[in-house]
């Protein structure tokens, strides 16, 4: 790398605004797990919620708080964070953006808190119509929304920056993975922008009676499928770029690592149809062009699968490691940083192959609301995504509060990430198992009549209980790590891994920073999916439905 | 024979420090997992619908 404005240090101003995200993140984890151990507790059928706390005011707090804050939060602190390393610390006006931005999501987050809690907005993470929640739900979303975009507008600015200063040159791999993201984000939160301000919010103030049922959950999923990605890349950022600084190799292609981000921005969009292949209205053709588009992404989650190995492997043999496999041994077990999220990428395994089995069309029957996909998104998300997060603040926290990670807190660190493991091979084990056998997920306890059938799930119930027990206190563990890092443990230097090339003289082509490029053929692929489907939904709606409230 | 021996060891060795046989396996392992998988609940599917 020429010219590196590599910093050794990211700016306490700017450690600042990112710590500001990750505490409300962590705040989350603790409200979204003790919700969680309620949600095991209530399905094993021993336990009742008490004072008339409905089941589902709880798992919407569950699914908000964990699925849309934590990862939220997190995400854009952790962003904040590469690109004030790799690309150099933000101007006053940029941070200034970016505080604009977090307090706009805060705002908006406490208010769809509040709603939930005074259960006015037990409408699940998904905020399906008809189900209709307050107004004030739906303007917190809103917020939510408009404060990322003000934080990705920062680091927008901060990218921009570095290519004035940098001509012709490419931007850091970090950097450049930030950007993609924040990219993403922006093309996909559209969407839901779209329901909620077009949609939602008018019938939730009784400005409109009814609304188009099909259309506000084709806008969700067409935001929803890129969600995930916007999970997972951060993670996909640990993984490439970070990981093998830690275990002291090299990143095995920065060209590939960049292709493959570029592929997800391309393929992580016109494929929302593969959470509706069993909703009437989209006609099967379609369906099925999207679920083609989604077997695309298949690619680069190969790619990074390779990658990962390679990297491993070449390191593991710089050691002079011998066999098939010999190279694993020589992997740094003792050192958190690497095997938490090294535990994230073996979840990934079965949470990659659960989910080819889920976009296969007609298959999806055979899973489709049912308690699999709850085991498969928390592989994923609660898994991969999730301690590799974990795994990222054991270095992260330390480096903006100038702490470090003591040994102590590593064992610590260790023995989360094995709970963790343990607790989600039981909890999504058993959700897997139960989901085959037919039983549905977003449901409380209930023997359904004394049915023979429902009577086969209560054993896996049981199981998800105890792994589900196990989890929470690999939560509670976590939290008491994070408050140790962040106030606690002793002053110091943690360093902030960032990994090079393998090949450092090898550059990835330029064409890979040509935004009107790439936003381009994501908007013509977004074009192709979706128009005609669109016209269809809308041309042939059936009559509008009034708003539920079923709580 | 001793000459022999010498050269085999050094050929592996070289072989050794660059392969990338051990990411082969486990890419096959997981293209493998995937499969199984698939065609697990591809039977199931035939058999409920
Ligand atoms: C203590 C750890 C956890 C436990 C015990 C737990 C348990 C559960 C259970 C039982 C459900 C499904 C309930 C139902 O469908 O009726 C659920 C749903 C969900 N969980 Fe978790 N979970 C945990 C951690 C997480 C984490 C860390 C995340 C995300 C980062 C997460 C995200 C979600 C989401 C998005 C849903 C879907 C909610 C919905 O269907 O509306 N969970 N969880
Ligand atoms: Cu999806």
């Amino acid at each position: 790398m020429i010219k590196s404005p590599l910093k050794s240090k990211v700016d306490p101003r700017d450690g600042k605004l990112a710590m500001a995200h990750l505490y409300v993140a962590f705040i989350a984890l603790l409200v979204g797990g003790l919700a969680g151990l309620l949600q095991v507790l209530v399905r094993s059928g021993k336990f009742q919620l008490p004072a008339g706390i409905g089941y589902y005011q709880i798992l919407t707090v569950h699914g908000v708080v964990l699925g849309l804050v934590l990862t939220t939060f997190f995400i854009m602190g952790f962003q904040l964070s590469v690109v004030s390393k790799t690309a150099g610390t933000f101007t006053d006006k940029q941070r200034t953006v970016g505080w604009i931005g977090f307090w706009i999501m805060t705002i908006g987050t406490i208010a769809a808190a509040v709603m939930i809690l005074l259960n006015k907005a037990s409408v699940l993470y998904t905020f399906y119509a008809p189900l209709q929640a307050h107004f004030i739900f739906y303007l917190g979303l809103t917020l939510v929304v408009v404060g990322s975009w003000t934080v990705g507008a920062a680091i927008i600015m901060k990218y921009a920056e570095w290519r004035r200063a940098n001509p012709g040159q490419q931007s850091p791999l970090l950097t450049f993975m930030a950007l993609v993201n924040t990219l993403m984000w922006i093309v996909a939160t559209i969407g839901v922008a779209a329901t909620v301000l077009i949609q939602l919010l008018p019938w939730s103030l009784g400005w409109v009676d009814t609304v188009n049922v099909a259309v506000s959950r084709t806008l969700f999923w067409y935001f929803g499928h890129p969600l995930v990605y916007f999970w997972l890349l951060p993670a996909y950022m640990v993984w490439y770029a970070i990981i093998p600084k830690i275990i002291g190799g090299k990143i095995f292609s920065d060209s590939l690592a960049r292709m493959s981000f570029i592929l997800f921005l391309l393929f992580s969009i016109p494929v929302g149809f593969h959470h509706q292949l069993l909703e009437p209205g989209i006609d099967a053709a379609w369906k099925f062009l999207q679920v083609v588009l989604t077997f695309a992404v298949v690619i680069p989650s190969l790619m990074t699968a390779f990658s990962l190995f390679a990297s491993f492997e070449t390191f593991g043999r710089s050691k002079g490691a011998k066999g098939l496999f010999g190279w694993l041994k020589k992997l740094p077990w003792g050192d958190a940083r690497f095997t938490v999220p090294f535990i994230g990428m073996v979840a990934f395994i079965p949470a990659g192959a659960g989910g080819i089995v889920n976009a296969s069309h007609q298959m999806n029957q055979v899973i489709h609301n049912t308690i699999w996909v709850t085991g498969h998104f928390h592989l994923t998300v609660a898994t991969a995504v999730v301690l590799t997060f974990f795994g990222a603040a054991f270095w992260l926290v330390p480096h903006l509060t100038g702490r470090k990670l003591t040994k102590k807190m590593n064992k610590l660190a260790l023995i989360q990430g094995s709970l963790w493991a343990i607790g989600m091979t039981f909890m999504s084990g058993a959700m897997h198992a139960a989901g085959l056998l037919g039983a549905p997920r977003r449901s409380a306890f209930s023997d359904y009549g004394g049915s023979a059938q429902a009577a086969e799930w209560i054993p896996y119930q049981i199981a998800q209980a105890v792994g589900g027990s196990i989890l929470f206190i690999a939560i509670i563990l976590m939290l008491y790590i994070f408050i140790n890092l962040a106030f606690f443990a002793p002053k110091g230097e943690q360093e902030f891994p960032v990994g090079e090339a393998l090949h450092p003289e090898e550059k990835a082509p330029m064409v890979f920073e040509n935004w009107k490029l790439w936003l381009g053929i994501t908007v013509l692929l977004i074009l192709f999916a979706y128009t005609i489907p669109f016209i269809d939904l809308i041309q042939n709606a059936p009559p509008g439905s009034k708003g539920f409230k079923l709580w | 024979m001793a000459k022999a021996e010498l050269k085999s060891k050094t050929k592996t060795e070289i072989e050794d420090s660059s392969s990338l046989k051990g990411t082969l396996a486990s890419v096959f392992f997981v293209g493998f997992f995937i499969i199984v998988l698939w065609i697990g609940v591809y039977f199931l599917y035939l058999d409920r619908f």
